[in-house]
């Protein structure tokens, strides 16, 4: 009886070391954005205040200007990995694939700065091959970076087509269902997903079956992102961020740890 | 000589079908089919199982008794009617309402407030006896308290009375029962609110029916932003139905600070009180034994879409209910037309097919939608003062 007593105990001290350890994990968030209108509103120091409350230890951002990734680096230099926005401001998202003054734009910026991906840029199907975002994978290329793309499945093939070397990272997951997400995995092993703005991977607290898999399948291939997409959602991060761990206490450790930071800090490196 | 009555006549035959004709515009049968799911108009008494008092004739004359009594609230001088007015669509007409201290949202109008499914701003409640006992306990709104309801009920003897003839029995020792009970007779009395017939149920009636000459009487202008409303500036995909409204929640592009460093978490926060509440329908205060009722509740799950999203309101009464959106932000329907005609695409999320997009509208759309918007108005017969509870 004691002894049972004692095993009981022992299993019920590692369960509550091992939700306290999920309650702890830093997070790497690899989809954040700070724009123009957000930068009176939640000024960089209260973005960096935001970021320590929530536990992010390191995040990547774009910023349309990309001002604003300037401003917050300047206020918190090894919390901010720095990727380049295609986007002067946040409208361009549905005109920048056609824009003849944009590819000067970036050119300009890489050869000033250093940044680690470009991104989030929006297209979609054969858009992808116009063009604009061909010198964009180019330019990824040459400079050895990151393509943070918010796309369909179709428009991401083609970025592999245009450079079958290229890194990608595939926002929110193409909003795909895992089995198509497992597809595209098993066929370029140099693609990454975000997970930012997703739920469909999380049902009552609990990893959803097929994500499941998926996660254990591909630990090394997935990373968190918040998404502030308005200056509002600055004030959702902390939530996120608790909504994750909750979430990631579901998975087998390492994985939850690759997840929630160890990729994005073996992909995007620190911040300087 | 011959020549007169026949251009008489013509012009008579003219007036006889041409100008009719051109009172009422060409209707497809699929928009007379998308009109027609806009009524009839009113609908059918509603009964909420939850709720052993709803539809009641005892339980809503107490709930209306209760719903003017001002000794609900902490200080004794707020009612659930010095918020929602009869005079003022069940609303206030202000931006935003007032308890104790301002507060971050409207003061929704409760007109159709019983064909909901989810309730409040932000859906914390699943019931509208569950919804109605926030404001009795918020300290920003009645500060009631949790006792004051029971004490009031025990202690006025009309109330008591009027107590009895709805619950079957005199008010018991159970605090938290008598609240319960008095959200429930106060949701049973806000369930019978029902908007009267407007100009646009006498349109959509005749169309249905064929009845060219009655569907003319409605103005060219309303029917064009009717047109609209169903066809391009495709409104009715959330405001859809006889009630003008999907019940659920949407992010339109408002911004949602409520003061520097803080927001309002609109749907997002509701469903983290949804949950929390000891009065949702999961609870011991569900009188549906079948349990039937409880499946949203049951099934409801958290979206980052949440964040910022608020109830979709339904739009009888709506140009007589302003001002608009769920903090008042906007003053007039045109203000609102203007929104949806200018709205920034950057606020809102560009996953899928987006629900709002930048409509683009001429100044003659925009009269045309405010028209057809107008058409939903009507105004309601006075109400008169509720019969004693126990004469």
């Amino acid at each position: 009886m004691r002894f049972l007593a004692l095993v009981l105990l022992l299993l019920a001290a590692a369960g509550m070391s091992a939700a306290r350890a999920a309650d702890e994990l830093p997070i790497f968030d690899a989809h954040m954005h700070y724009s123009h209108d957000a930068w009176s509103v939640v000024p960089p120091r209260e973005v960096v205040e935001i970021l320590k409350k929530a536990g992010i230890k390191r995040a990547m951002v774009s910023s349309s200007n990309n001002d604003g990734t300037r401003m917050l680096q300047d206020v918190a230099p090894g919390l901010i990995v720095p990727e380049l926005r295609p986007y002067r401001s946040r409208g361009e998202i549905s005109t920048w694939a056609k824009d003849p003054t944009l590819i000067p734009y970036l050119e300009d910026l890489l050869s000033k700065r250093r940044y680690r991906a470009i991104g989030e840029f929006h297209i979609y199907g054969a858009d992808a091959d116009l063009p604009n975002v061909r010198r964009v994978v180019e330019l990824a290329k040459q400079y050895g970076l990151f393509l943070h793309s918010h796309s369909d499945a179709d428009a991401v093939t083609r970025h592999f087509q245009q450079d079958p070397g290229a890194k990608v990272l595939w926002a929110h997951s193409g909003f795909e269902r895992p089995e198509k997400v497992r597809e595209m995995l098993r066929r370029y092993p140099t693609l990454w997903c975000d997970l930012a703005f997703l739920t469909s991977h999380v049902s009552n607290g609990k990893v959803a079956p097929g994500w499941r898999d998926l996660f254990i399948e591909f630990p090394d291939r997935f990373v968190l992102g918040s998404d502030t997409f308005t200056p509002e959602r600055w004030h959702y991060v902390i939530e996120n961020a608790r909504w994750s761990r909750q979430w990631l206490s579901d998975l087998p450790p390492d994985v939850a740890r690759k997840i929630a930071y160890e990729n994005g800090d073996r992909l995007f490196g620190s911040a300087q | 000589m011959i020549r007169f009555p026949l251009l008489l006549l013509s012009l008579l035959g003219l007036w006889a079908g041409g100008v009719f004709a051109q009172q009422l515009l060409d209707w497809t049968p699929e928009e007379i089919r998308t009109v027609e799911k806009h009524g009839p108009w009113p609908p059918s008494p509603v009964r909420d199982p939850s709720n052993k008092v709803s539809g009641t004739p005892a339980g809503i004359l107490l709930g209306e008794h209760l719903f003017n009594d001002p000794r609900l609230s902490g200080d004794g001088r707020v009612s659930c009617a010095t918020c929602h007015q009869a005079g003022r669509e069940w609303s206030d007409g202000l931006a935003r309402a007032r308890g104790t201290v301002e507060l971050d949202r409207r003061t929704p109008s409760l007109w159709n407030i019983g064909y909901l499914h989810w309730f409040g701003w932000d859906g914390a409640g699943d019931s509208l006896w569950a919804q109605s006992i926030r404001p009795l306990l918020d300290p920003r709104e009645m500060n009631g308290g949790p006792a004051r309801a029971a004490e009031l009920l025990r202690g006025d003897a009309a109330l008591a009375c009027g107590y009895e003839k709805a619950f079957g029995s005199a008010p018991g020792t159970d605090d938290e029962r008598l609240l319960v009970d008095t959200a429930k007779a106060l949701a049973a009395f806000e369930a019978t609110l029902v908007s009267p017939r407007t100009p646009f149920d006498d349109f959509r009636d005749a169309l249905v029916a064929g009845n060219r000459e009655g569907a003319s009487r409605y103005p060219l202008a309303a029917q064009r932003g009717l047109k609209l409303f169903i066809g391009d500036a495709n409104c009715n995909l959330c405001h859809l139905g006889p009630r003008f409204t999907s019940g659920e929640f949407g992010d339109i592009g408002i911004p949602f600070f409520v003061r520097p460093g803080e927001v309002d978490p609109g749907r997002l926060g509701g469903l983290g009180r949804l949950a929390a509440s000891p009065f949702n329908l999961l609870g011991k205060y569900n009188d549906d034994a079948t349990g039937n009722n409880t499946r949203r509740t049951r099934h409801v799950q958290r979206q980052h879409t949440n964040f910022g999203e608020f109830r979709v309101p339904g739009l009888r009464q709506v140009g007589r209910s302003g001002p608009y959106m769920h903090n008042g932000s906007l003053a007039t329907l045109e203000d609102v037309v203007r929104h949806y005609s200018e709205v920034s695409p950057d606020r809102l999320h560009s996953d899928g097919i987006p629900l709002v997009r930048p409509l683009g509208l001429t100044a003659e759309q925009s009269a045309d939608l405010v028209a057809f918007l107008r058409s939903l108005d009507a105004e309601p017969l006075a109400r008169p003062r509720p019969a004693p509870l126990c004469p």
